[in-house]
């Protein structure tokens, strides 16, 4: 949008404009705009997060993740790790130097052109001297700056969403690799009682005291323990390359450690005041559709003033976001020549689209408190469940043992009673570990519900238990 | 609360329920003794009345009477009892004045006997007076032949105790329920001539058979046939009472079987003769002699013999899982099973486990704990080490020279030197060599043997 003025046109159309240029004027920052989403990040997940840009920068998150991998891994060193050495979201932070750059540009105005011809014809010989200053870009740049800078600190908000999102999997992710892990080992202690079972049911057959039925029936246990051992140690794999894959780790890294168990239920569950309220005060996708609002308040205001600039066409952040970098959305200015329409029409769409966005946001707070209030509720539940495996079944299942213990000493059952009671106690001791990763993800999930975005595990299932789907 | 005391010479715990009856009803109704103890006690001789040769009830008591007007007046309770099987087990059992099974009603033939039965079960009960001949409104039959008597309310049956012999009193009511609990007597009446049919000494018992799961104390009332305690007078042994004889007595031994299934009575060391079944005497030219008798569900027998050799002498039903307690009908056996390489992979699991049973059944001195309230499945010891019974069976003790009333446990016998089954020490060479029947090594069935012919089994009983 270059206009070709005459020169002194040209010049008194600048001495006007300039000090709307000046306004608009903005350069690259430091940091790339990244230290607020630093601190976006760091409030609601007490971590740090590094922008990767150089080597300088690799090495450092090289030294700190190493020593972090050399031990058993945390909880806390896992999303470390993650939210260092994600490469996507490495890629998701380059969106927002891709923004700021938007906005940078957007600040200054074309540089102007000097062009000078020489035409002869005949005798005659023209010189054609001509200035061509960038007027369009100068009169828009206002306009597109203020539009650049909410678009800029959106994709902050949206690269701070996008770690604590990183983070949230990572939770999530540990904890079923972790409850993999642990379930590995109790189907292990299931297969050990029934290869006992086997091997003396075998023993029993060859000194003639079972029949080849009773035989095959103890093997059969065997049979199918030795599939269901495998099935969760496929699951562990499963479970823990998800896991791997979050921490960007490969080659050797990918040997990091899992601590033996999962961390204990806490004392007590958390209670939260207005949980609601907290949400709305702190969740990224309630904050960018406020700014979102306000933008088109703008618009719309300076729409309603002028009544030819048009600005419309800005898209609404709160869309598709989870979807990060594929969405689509923009803006376009127009100045027109208020010859033949006044705008009445314009002004009408600018007051639909904004209260489109409006009613849009509106939806955007109650499906946020709602999901709050569900993902209390499913950390509330999972907590008692859990507590539940831990004070109530596994010690009835341990005392049920003890007692068949007891009868086996009176001789009042026999040896593969205690084994088939054996394969039932380690299950219950299974189920309390799978109650114990579910509440740890909800507990997850309830952090992100509270300060992030619409969180996916919110909704999830607890994990089917593989010991269940076995039997 | 012991002015009963003179009926009971030498009884140990003998209280009356004063409260059992109404203030006015107390005119009226012969007081009600109870008996909580479980040792066997004393004969109880005649106060009054036609004299008689009392009986002994193993583990068990005689009921008092009062006379009135020449009637004899008993006073039976049905109640809910607590009643020691053996030290280490209780159970909650119903029975009558304080015991299970009730008090041994003694009488004698032609005696006129009111017996007033007050129900203090949660439900109607009712008393059948087995074997009686008696009225037929007097028999106990609930809806037959009267209303069951209802929770609170006592009822007064009468009869002329017309033939002597051996009786039993149960419910007829709610059976299957009552009898389980426990609910059951023993009736005798007695010859008027004392001389006739007089033996030195005359025991009796009850057969029954309970099903009470390791752990708990009521038994389950809906076994049909798989009990798993065999009691006498509802004591297991080691709780049962040696049954002591001064040697050369007459000795008369009356068992009544309410238990589901038949029991063959077996003693050691004597030969006996049925000498009494339900249907009165047996004429002594009929008797044959015995060591076992079987004596069929309901049914009563009456053995005698004289009590010639000393000794401790085992006397038990010959159905061996009725002289275990409590054991489980599904234990795999483990004969010839070698564990050892298992063993620690089920300690992984199981670190208490021990293996058991590769050898046999006897566990020796090994001592385990066990469910609670659950006796063990073979216990009591002798003189030479475990007895490895239990349930049905104790023993008949003869001793030289002891008074006629005195049934005190004189301990173990004191074998005469060379008289007791000793140790072959000479060397192998000097044994004789042991017949062997041809080839019975080679004539063995071995697993996976292929099996030629099926032989159908007959009808199957459970015991």
């Amino acid at each position: 949008m270059i206009f070709t003025l005459t020169t002194r046109r040209a010049i008194r159309a600048a001495a006007v404009l300039l000090p709307l240029v000046l306004a608009g004027c903005a350069s690259l920052s430091q940091d790339g705009g990244y230290s607020p989403v630093q601190s976006l990040v760091k409030e609601r997940s007490g971590q740090d997060i590094q922008w990767v840009k150089s080597e300088d920068d690799a090495a450092g998150v090289a030294d700190t993740i190493a020593p972090l991998l050399a031990k058993p891994l945390s909880v806390d060193d896992a999303v470390k790790i993650a939210l260092l050495n994600n490469k996507g979201l490495q890629a998701s932070y380059s969106g927002l130097g891709i923004a700021e750059a938007d906005l940078v540009q957007a600040g200054r105005v074309a540089n102007p052109s000097l062009s000078f011809g020489r035409l002869r014809r005949g005798d005659d010989i023209e010189i054609d001297r001509s200035l061509m200053l960038p007027v369009m870009s100068l009169l828009t740049m206002p306009f597109a700056s203020k539009i650049e800078r909410r678009r800029f600190e959106q994709a902050q908000l949206r690269a701070a969403g996008d770690a604590l999102a990183v983070a949230d999997e990572t939770r999530h992710a540990y904890f079923s690799a972790l409850a993999a892990q642990e379930t590995v080992k109790y189907m292990e202690q299931v297969k050990v009682a029934a290869e006992a079972g086997a091997e003396l049911a075998r023993k029993m057959a060859a000194a003639g005291n079972w029949s080849k039925l009773e035989q095959a029936r103890e093997q059969s246990f065997h049979a199918d323990a030795t599939v269901q051992l495998a099935r969760a140690a496929q699951a562990q794999v499963a479970e823990r390359e998800k896991l791997t894959r979050l921490l960007g780790l490969w080659s050797k890294q990918a040997a990091f450690q899992l601590p033996e168990r999962l961390p204990d239920l806490p004392k007590a569950p958390q209670e939260i005041g207005d949980i609601e309220m907290q949400a709305m005060q702190n969740r990224l996708d309630i904050m960018m559709a406020k700014r979102e609002l306000s933008g088109l308040a703008g618009s719309l205001g300076l729409t309603k003033a002028t009544r030819f600039v048009n600005i419309l066409d800005v898209g609404l952040m709160h869309n598709n976001y989870n979807q990060g970098p594929s969405r689509e959305n923009g803006y376009s200015i127009q100045l027109e020549i208020p010859l033949f329409d006044w705008g009445g029409a314009r002004v009408a769409k600018a007051e639909a689209l904004y209260m489109e966005a409006v009613n849009r946001s509106a939806q955007l707070a109650v499906n946020a408190r709602s999901e709050v209030r569900q993902a209390y509720a499913a950390y509330r539940s999972s907590y008692e469940i859990a507590r539940h495996y831990r004070d109530e079944i596994v010690p009835l299942k341990k005392r049920i043992s003890d007692e068949q213990m007891l009868r086996y000493n009176g001789m009042l059952i026999g040896v593969f009673t205690l084994l088939a009671d054996a394969r039932e106690q380690a299950r219950s001791v299974n189920g309390a570990i799978e109650a114990l990763r579910d509440f740890w993800i909800a507990d997850s999930a309830l952090k992100m519900a509270q300060t992030g975005r619409s969180s996916t595990a919110a909704d999830s299932k607890p994990g089917a238990s593989i010991v269940a789907a076995a039997d | 609360m012991v002015s009963r005391r003179n009926f009971m010479s030498g009884a140990g715990a003998v209280a009356i329920g004063a409260s059992l009856v109404s203030r006015a009803g107390a005119a009226m109704l012969p007081e009600a003794v109870t008996m909580t103890a479980a040792a066997t006690q004393p004969p109880l001789s005649p106060p009054n009345g036609r004299p008689y040769n009392p009986v002994v009830t193993l583990n068990g008591w005689t009921l008092p009477w009062r006379m009135k007007n020449g009637v004899k007046e008993f006073h039976l309770v049905a109640e809910p009892v607590l009643r020691e099987i053996a030290p280490g087990m209780k159970a909650n059992l119903w029975g009558y004045n304080g015991q299970s099974p009730g008090p041994t009603i003694e009488v004698v033939e032609g005696d006129r006997v009111r017996i007033f039965v007050t129900n203090k079960l949660p439900e109607h009960t009712s008393v059948h007076w087995h074997g009686q001949r008696l009225p037929n409104g007097m028999d106990g039959v609930t809806g037959l032949t009267q209303p069951g008597i209802q929770p609170g309310k006592t009822f007064v049956y009468e009869f002329v105790a017309k033939r002597p012999g051996t009786f039993m009193y149960h419910p007829h009511a709610d059976e299957m329920t009552q009898m389980a609990m426990g609910m059951m007597g023993f009736w005798i009446t007695h010859p008027k001539d004392p001389s006739q049919h007089r033996a030195d000494r005359d025991f009796c018992f009850l057969l029954n058979a309970y099903d009470i799961d390791p752990g708990s104390y009521t038994p389950k009332t809906s076994t049909m046939l798989d009990f798993n305690l065999w009691t006498f007078n509802s004591r297991a042994f080691p709780g049962i009472d040696p049954m002591v004889c001064s040697q050369g007595d007459r000795v008369r031994i009356r068992v009544g079987n309410l238990t589901m299934t038949n029991h063959p009575i077996h003693l050691h060391g004597h030969e006996f003769v049925v000498a009494g079944t339900d249907g009165g005497w047996t004429p002594p030219a009929s008797r044959w002699p015995e060591v076992t008798t079987d004596i069929a569900v309901g049914q009563m027998r009456a053995i005698e013999f004289d009590a010639t050799e000393l000794g401790d002498w085992a006397f038990h039903c010959h159905k061996s899982h009725h002289t275990m307690n409590a054991m489980g009908h599904e234990v795999p056996t483990m004969i010839g099973v070698d564990q050892r390489d298992v063993l620690a992979k089920i300690n992984q699991l199981v670190p208490d486990y021990m293996a058991m049973g590769e050898t046999g059944g006897a566990m020796g001195e090994m001592e385990m704990p066990l469910p609670d309230n659950t006796l063990p499945m073979m216990t009591g010891s002798g003189p030479f080490g475990g007895i490895e019974m239990g349930g049905m069976f104790t023993t008949v003790k003869v001793r030289k020279g002891l008074a006629r009333n005195d049934y005190k446990d004189p301990g173990w016998y004191r074998h005469p030197a060379g008289t007791v089954a000793y140790e072959w020490k000479g060397s192998d060479a000097s044994m004789p060599a042991a017949a062997r029947a041809p080839d019975a090594g080679g004539m063995a069935a071995r697993p996976g043997e292929k099996v030629l012919k099926v032989i159908k089994p007959g009808s199957q009983d459970k015991h």
